[in-house]
Order: structure tokens, then sequence, then C-alpha cells
């Protein structure tokens, strides 16, 4: 019997659906990985279990026998804690104080030596990796240690299940580990363990099944892990049946590039962004990819003037730009579409018309409202968008869909006929159908020639509505490529953060450094070759490309080679160089790539099979789970 | 304005949907306010015959002058957000400067200085509120403490008398049977109203409060209007400070104590919300009159002084309440 069933669950907040009908199963000692999109509805089903908020529809059951949380408390009763990235600690009492906070609040004296004993006697199950000092203020404590005491906190209270919901976005590499090391032997011990994540590594690395979440829907249940590929669990979360919804006419009917309106150079905005650099055309939609906390969002709002930026440079048609305030960026003819719509872009006691006019209310001088000025735009903008009519303008905003306000939000900005759009996830939490009219809607705009810049996590949203595509990883932007040339694996490759690729950079590092040439990563497809990444100094043994490169294979200096996909080594007959390339293992046989070594002369004492095969064990999954 | 208010609201109940007129209710704010002083008026006037007569009602106007003025300020603070708990000492504080400056310079630089040090003193709330990023009710609170001392050291901590009767007569002249203190409350309110419905300043004060990122994303000068609404109800304690030494004719430097709070009352007794973006300058003006006249009532009926609070207190409750049950669907993300 499962630990834990969920069947059917529906939750709306408002006008948005954020579940409808999911269900889950969860199974005594397993790691159960819950995974989608933003606002795909894993945060709102695991909020569900643990009875912060409560499900319009469906049911949950616990042991098998039908349950009904009224709030967080009672969840914590039947055994059910959630760990989240801020946790709910009492940052100046002390670890064991915390751990032991529902006795403090039971009647009678508190018998301190047994408390102590107890938190010991929980730390030892953890493992002596665990340890953290019970005598220690919370406060001083590093977020990974907090996160282990909030675990410590969950044991004490006999919980069996324990939801994880993105606890390794701020821990380092190693406290990463020593948390997975603790995951599993909860496992091990019969707990069950719900894990919320959108690194794909982890969850391969760390879970036995997966949940996939799409727009409140379960579009995969519990999946064994191992029956998946990454290429198919990005399909899975991002991927769309409607695939002629991107309004584009023909990926050939491309208008021809206008002049560039926006030039950016070497971005710097620590944290996030680190060196980023691209330039969108006139009547150009640019597609920003990229995982969540890749910088992007970040990126926009510099450029708009929310954030100093304290490096590079930005030009606009031509000229020096820099926007100390969204003022001087709208004044300039640039428009946000910010990420959340609920704190960033709605405002809740205006009416639909005040709301729409406010980007104009900011761009305007004078003293006055000069609302009329906007009457015929406003009334062109009603009927392109199929807005309400005239008469529902004084209507609250809140009262329409999330679409319908994504799409007053976006009439924000249109009607002071800007030059430049930043947008920011635009079809968050937006119906299919109102997606498709957005993407519309951008079409027209970039046709009549405003440069759109569209930030999106979503891989099939970007290359279907995108003309080109850069994508940003860790703050840097690593590729720019036509979007025609791409598909959703190569992207997620492209934009795999370099501390995930981390064991593919060591291993090219490695390759590199012993045998003096140049080691790189790619992927080959319809005759060009997509480099993800290269290590090496070696300038004699340079294959042709680069780190975000995708030159036809004739265009490289190993075109013999690349064309050959041979078993050992190939020696180019015109430059002499020489190449090995390897496959990246995988499990069920999805193309992950090939990894390379070029050589300036030919190996005098190289077998070419012995180096394969040990890339390929240093690569295989297995050993990554063994050393962990 | 009211008359057509209450006209529309006669023609919903002809029409004989009331639920109509449930929903104007709900959904006019004013309308509302309005409602609820004609219902206090209606009780008082059965209750006590003396209540409807000129005398009475002119000192009705005569007591909300004070309380008007400062509220106007409270609002606009409220509004973005905020509050304003230095109000009261502020008031204390100019008038002071009042009282230093009139016996040397005469009525009229006197009443410069008034005004210049309730603006001072709330620009510099204003800024460091917003330049600063320290919660509003830390950095009123700390003026209203620091305004409060002021005030005792410059007046050496007694009273000023002797005040002219070139400013005496701003509260004693009347014109057209109405009172002129009354009616530059009715005109302050009236500008007051035009700025927050058709000034681009107006609105921005209602963004601030209603969703301050938003508004910062569209390009509004926030710390500029928010700076101005702490600056503005400096200024509106002043010139309270300067009707109430007409009034009493004397100055204390503990004058305007309790206005803070009897502001804020009236704020949210007039519909706004505390949490900003929501209220109406309509609705504050009702506020000061429905708190002027429960306590006027009071005295007519000889209920002791003490109660007074009683009653006050039970009503901002009662009205936040009801705030809350008729806007709770709205609010709900």
């Amino acid at each position: 019997m499962a630990l834990l069933s969920l069947s059917e669950i529906g939750k709306r907040f408002g006008a948005t659906v954020a579940l409808a009908g999911a269900s889950f199963t969860l199974e005594a000692g397993e790691v159960h990985a819950l995974v989608g999109a933003n606002g795909a509805g894993k945060s709102t089903l695991s909020r569900v279990v643990s009875g912060h908020i409560q499900p319009d529809s469906g049911t949950i059951s616990l042991d098998g026998r039908p349950v009904r949380f009224a709030g967080a408390r009672e969840a914590i009763r039947a055994g059910i804690v959630m760990v989240t990235q801020e946790t709910s600690l009492a940052p100046d009492l002390s670890v064991l104080e915390n751990i032991m906070l529902p006795r403090l609040g039971m009647p009678g004296r508190l018998d301190w030596r047994a408390m102590r004993r107890d938190a010991e006697r929980l730390i030892a199950r953890l493992g002596a990796e665990a340890g953290v000092a019970v005598g220690a203020r919370v406060r001083d404590l590093a977020i990974g240690q907090r996160q282990i005491v909030e675990i410590l906190k969950a044991l004490a209270l006999n919980s069996r299940l324990i939801i994880f919901d993105e606890p390794t976005a701020p821990l380092s590499p190693h406290e990463t580990k020593l948390l997975f090391g603790i995951i599993r032997t909860l496992a091990a011990g019969g707990h069950g363990l719900v894990f919320v994540s959108h690194r794909l590594e982890e969850i391969f690395a760390l879970s036995n099944r997966v949940t996939v979440l799409r727009e409140g829907r379960v579009v995969a249940g519990a999946v064994p892990t191992r029956e998946l590929t990454q290429g198919e669990l990005i399909r899975l979360m991002v991927g769309r049946e409607l695939t002629d919804i991107y309004a584009r006419a023909g990926k050939t009917a491309r208008p021809p590039h206008g002049a560039p309106v926006l030039s950016v150079r070497h971005l710097f905005a620590p944290p996030r962004v680190r060196d980023v650099s691209f330039t969108v055309y006139a009547g150009e939609i640019l597609g920003l990819a990229g995982l969540v906390g890749a910088g992007r969002s970040e990126t926009l709002e510099t450029i708009f003037g929310l954030r100093p930026a304290r490096g590079g440079s930005i030009e606009l048609d031509g000229q020096s730009f820099s926007a100390a305030s969204p003022r001087q960026a709208i004044r300039a003819g640039l428009g946000l579409i910010p990420e959340d719509r609920r704190t960033q872009g709605t405002v809740p006691d205006f009416s639909v018309r005040e709301n729409l006019l406010l980007a104009h209310l900011g761009a305007h001088h004078g003293p006055g409202l000069a609302y009329r000025r906007r009457d015929s735009a406003v009334r062109r903008l009603l009927s392109l968008l199929g807005l309400p009519e005239q008469r529902l303008l004084d209507a609250n905003l809140l009262t329409f869909s999330g679409g319908m306000q994504q799409k007053v939000i976006l009439a924000r900005w249109l009607v002071l006929s800007p030059r430049l759009l930043l947008l920011d996830e635009p079809t968050r939490g937006v119906d299919i159908a109102t997606r498709s009219s957005i993407y519309a809607l951008l079409r027209h705009i970039a046709a009549e020639g405003v440069a759109c810049v569209v930030v999106s996590s979503d891989f099939e949203e970007v290359i279907g509505l995108a003309d080109r595509i850069v994508v940003l990883s860790d703050g840097v932007d690593v590729t720019s490529i036509p979007s025609d040339m791409i598909d959703i694996e190569k992207l997620g490759m492209f934009a795999a953060p370099r501390s995930s690729a981390e064991r593919t950079h060591t291993v090219l590092e490695l390759l590199a450094e012993r045998h003096g040439g140049m080691a790189f990563w790619i992927s080959i497809e319809g005759g060009r070759v997509f480099c993800f990444d290269r290590v090496g100094t070696a300038s004699l043994a340079d294959p042709g490309f680069a780190g975000g490169s995708f030159p036809e294979i004739a265009e490289t200096r190993i075109p013999e080679a690349l064309a050959r996909r041979a078993a050992g080594f190939v020696s180019e007959a015109e430059s002499g160089l020489t190449t090995l390339l390897i496959p990246v293992p995988s499990e069920s046989g999805h193309d992950f790539g090939l990894i390379g070594l070029t050589l300036a002369r030919p190996p005098t004492h190289l077998d070419a099979e012995a180096l394969a095969e040990s890339v390929t064990h240093q690569l295989e999954p297995e050993a990554e789970r063994e050393a962990a | 304005m009211s008359e057509t208010a209450g006209a529309s609201g006669r023609a919903a109940v002809r029409r004989g949907l009331g639920s109509r007129l449930l929903h104007l209710l709900a959904t006019q704010l004013e309308l509302r306010m309005l409602l609820v002083i004609i219902v206090v008026m209606a009780v008082l006037s059965l209750i006590s015959p003396y209540f409807l007569t000129p005398k009475n009602l002119l000192n009705v106007m005569d007591q909300s002058v004070i309380a008007g003025m400062v509220a106007l300020g409270q609002t606009l603070v409220i509004l973005i957000g905020g509050i304003d708990l230095s109000v009261g000492s502020l008031i204390g504080v100019s008038a002071v400067a009042l009282g230093l400056v009139f016996p040397k310079f005469g009525v009229p630089l006197g009443i410069v200085a008034c005004l210049a040090t309730g603006t001072a003193l709330g620009l510099v709330n204003g800024v460091i509120i917003s330049a600063g990023k320290v919660a509003p009710f830390v950095v009123t609170l700390g003026m209203m403490s620091v305004g409060r001392s002021m005030a005792y050291v410059l007046s050496g901590a007694s009273s000023i008398g002797n005040i002219p009767d070139s400013l005496g007569s701003l509260t004693e002249d009347s014109l057209f049977g109405i009172p002129i203190d009354f009616m530059c409350l009715i005109v302050a309110y009236a500008i007051a109203w035009y700025f927050l419905t058709f000034a681009k300043g107006g609105r921005t004060l209602y963004a601030i409060g209603s969703n301050v990122e938003a508004a910062r994303i569209a390009g509004l000068s926030i710390n500029l209007w928010s700076i101005a609404a702490y600056v503005i109800a400096g200024l509106m304690s002043a010139v309270a400070a300067v009707f109430l030494t007409s009034k009493v004719l004397s100055i204390d430097p503990i004058g305007g104590a309790g206005a803070e709070l009897n502001s804020i009352a009236a704020v949210v007794i007039g519909g706004a919300s505390l949490f900003g973006g929501r209220g109406s300058i309509i609705g504050t003006l009702g506020g000061v009159f429905i708190m002027v006249f429960i306590s006027n009532g009071l005295n007519l009926l000889n209920v002791s002084p003490y109660w007074q609070g009683t009653a006050i207190g039970s009503i901002i409750i009662a009205a936040v309440l009801i705030e809350r049950l008729l806007s709770g669907g709205r609010s709900g993300a």
C-alpha cells in the first residue's frame, strides 16, 4: 500500500488554475522527484501534501485512509513535514531547542538531559557526516547545516514523509552531496521522500521515481527514473502537443534583419549577471534561454534600470545608453513585462483602464493624467488584443483570468509604441488559448519593427517563438543561435549550468592537460557540430570551434574525424590534426553527444580504446552514484 | 456632489431593486459614508432637539477643522501604505515656531515660520523613510518624540499668550454664515480630491500603496511622491497649528497631543486600508464628521467625556470590520 496517495487534486487561486486534477503516489522507502517548469504546480502540490494549503477538490489518503489537513500543524501531526529553502527555524535558539521545539510547548518541566540524548541519537541516525553541534545557535550555522537541523526537527516529530522543496538551490556542491547522503539514509530507513527540484542531474542522481507536472496536470506519473533520459524529461517538462501555436508563417519566412536596436556588451551586474553580450535587431524576436538562476531576469532588469550595472556597456540605436531608473528606460522607448505578474505587474486597486495606462502615466511629462490622449491607442489595442470592451474598462483587473491580465500588462506597454520590449516569462500562468494569441501579438508587433527580447524557461516556447536564441548559463552568454538550428535537447546541453556540467568539464580538463591537446563536448547533427564546451590551451590543436559555436563540419579544422566518427584516432589529411571521438554514455542509448580530443600531432603511445574506456567510465552516471 | 450621490441612491430604491442599492453601497465608499452620516445625524437629532440648531452645527463645523486638516495629510500617507505618528507633536512644535516669530516679525511671517517648520520636519520624515528605507512607524514614532521635545525646548516649557486679534479672527469670522476656517477645510479637501483623482501625483500615491513594484516598473516617481506624502502631512499639521492657535488664543507646547490617533481613526473610519492603495479623501472627511458628531452628541446627552474614548474606539473597530466584510472578495488574491 502506498504511504501517501493524492488523487485528482484541483486548486485555483482566483482566476488562476494551479492544479487541474493532479494525482501522486509515494511509497515508503523511495525518493520521489516532483518536477516541472515554473508554474507547473509542483510547489502547490507539495504545499497541499504538507497541509499549508487546502485543495478545492480531490482526495488525499495516508496509509490508505483518507485524510484532510486543515493546516500544516495537522499534517505534521500525521507525520508529514516540508523542508524548504527558507527554513522555519528560530534563529536565536540553539540547535537543540530548535529540534525539540514541539517539546518546549508541552506542559511540565523540561528534561534537558533526555532532550540532548534524543537529539544526539537522531543525529547519529543521519550518519556521522551530519554532525551539527547541538549547542550551537542556529543563526551561526551555514544554510546546509540549517537544513539538517530542519530534517532533525522533522525526525524528532517521528515524521515518516519529508518533502524537500528545492533544497539544493542555496547549497554548495559539498553541502548538496551531504544532503543527498542523508536523504538516501532516510529512504533506506523506510521514510518516504518527495524531492522537488528543477535540476535534472540531481533528479537522476537521487530519485527512484519521477512525477512530471505541466500546467497543473500530471504528464508523467511515477515513472521509474532509470527509464527516462534527460532529454525525455525535459521534453515532458516543457513540451506541448500544440506545435503551431507560435504564429510563425514558416521558419524560412523570417523577416530580414533590421538595424541593431539594442546591443549589450559584457554586461556585469553581480551576483547573477557576470558577462552577458548580445544584440537584438529591429523586427526580431530574440529568445533569452537558460535555466532558473542563469541571470536572465536580472539581465533584463539591469537593461531596464531596475538594477545597477557594475560593468559593460549598452548601446541603444548605436548610442551609448544606461538607464538609472525605469522612467529613463521608458522614455528611451523600452518596455518591461516583468516575471511575476502579481507582485510586479498588476495594480490590484486600479481599474483595467488605469492598469492599462500605468506606463503612460510614468512616461507622461505634465502634472495631469492625459488619459484622453491615449484614447485612440487604447481603442486600437482593445480590438487588437480581444480585450474587454470599453464599458468593462472600469472593472477591477483582478476579476479577469491570468491570461487576460497579462494581455492588459502587455497593452500597458504597447500604448507607448515602444521600440524595444523586454518580456520576462510572458506566458507564465497563462492558458494555452491566450498563449497563442500572445504569440500572435508578439509576431505582429515585431513585424511592425519592434525589437523583442523574450525570457522563457519553456525551451519549446523559446524555440517556437524566437527568431534567434541567446543561451545564458551561470550569468554568461554561451551561444547565440538561430532557433531553427537547435532543438530542446541541444538547448538543454547549452543551458546546463557550468556547475552541473562540472563532471564533463573536469573530464575535458584532465584530457586536455594530460595529452596536451584540446578536449571538447559536442553534438553533431545535420552536418553541423554544436560545441557545448571546449578546454585546452594548445592553440595548434584547435579543432576549429569553441564552446557555444555551431559551425558546419566542413568549416572546422577536423572535418574528416567529424564526418567519419570512427572508433579510433582519425588524422586529417590537410592539417595533420589527430582526433579521437568518444560517445557520451547513457543508460538508454540516448544521444548525449560526443567527447573529443584533438592533438596537434599523431600520438605515439596512446591506446585509443583504453582512453575511450577510461573516459566512458568517468562519465558513467553510476560512477557518481557510487562516489556520492 | 453629495446630492447627486443621494439622488442616484434614491433612484435605485425607486426601481425596487434592493440588490442594486446594496451593490452601489458595496462599491461606492463615499455613498456608504454619506449614509452613515445621515443615520448618525438622524439619530442624534431624534435624541437631542438641540443637535440640529444652527449654533450646534456651527460648533460641529468648528470642531471638525483641526481634526480634518490633520486627517487630510494622514490620508495621503496611509494611501501609500505608510503611517505618520508625528502629526500631533508637529502641531505643537510648529505652533511654538509661530509663537516665537510673531512678536518680532508679525503674524504673516509667524504663519510662514509655522508652515515651514511643519513642512521641513515632514520632509525629514519622508526622506528617512523613502531613501533610508526605515519603517514609517519607527521614523514617525521617533519624530513624535523629537517634535514634542523641541516644542518644550523652544517654548521654555511654558505657554505663549498675547495672540493678536488678527490671528484670532481666522476662526471668528464667517462668510455667508459659514465660518472661514470651515471654508478653508472644504477648499483643502476639494483640492486634495482633485489631486487624488485627476493628477499624476495622486494616482501615483494610490499605485504606490497598491503595488509599489508595478508602479516602479511603469516608471512612476516612487521616491518623490512617497516623500511628498509625508511633506504634505507635515504641512497640514502646521496648518492645523495655525487654526488651533487662532481658536484657543494661546500656544501650548503640548497642543495637538492625540491628533495622530484621531487622524488615523478618521482615515480608517473613512474606509482606507492601512496596507495602502485603498481609501478616499471624501471618506476621510466623512470619518472626521462622524467622529465629531459622536463626541458632540455625547456632550449634548451629558454623557461623561470619559466614555467618548469607548465610543470612538468601538466605531473604529466596527468601521474596519465592515470594510473588511465588504471588500473581502476584492482583496483575495
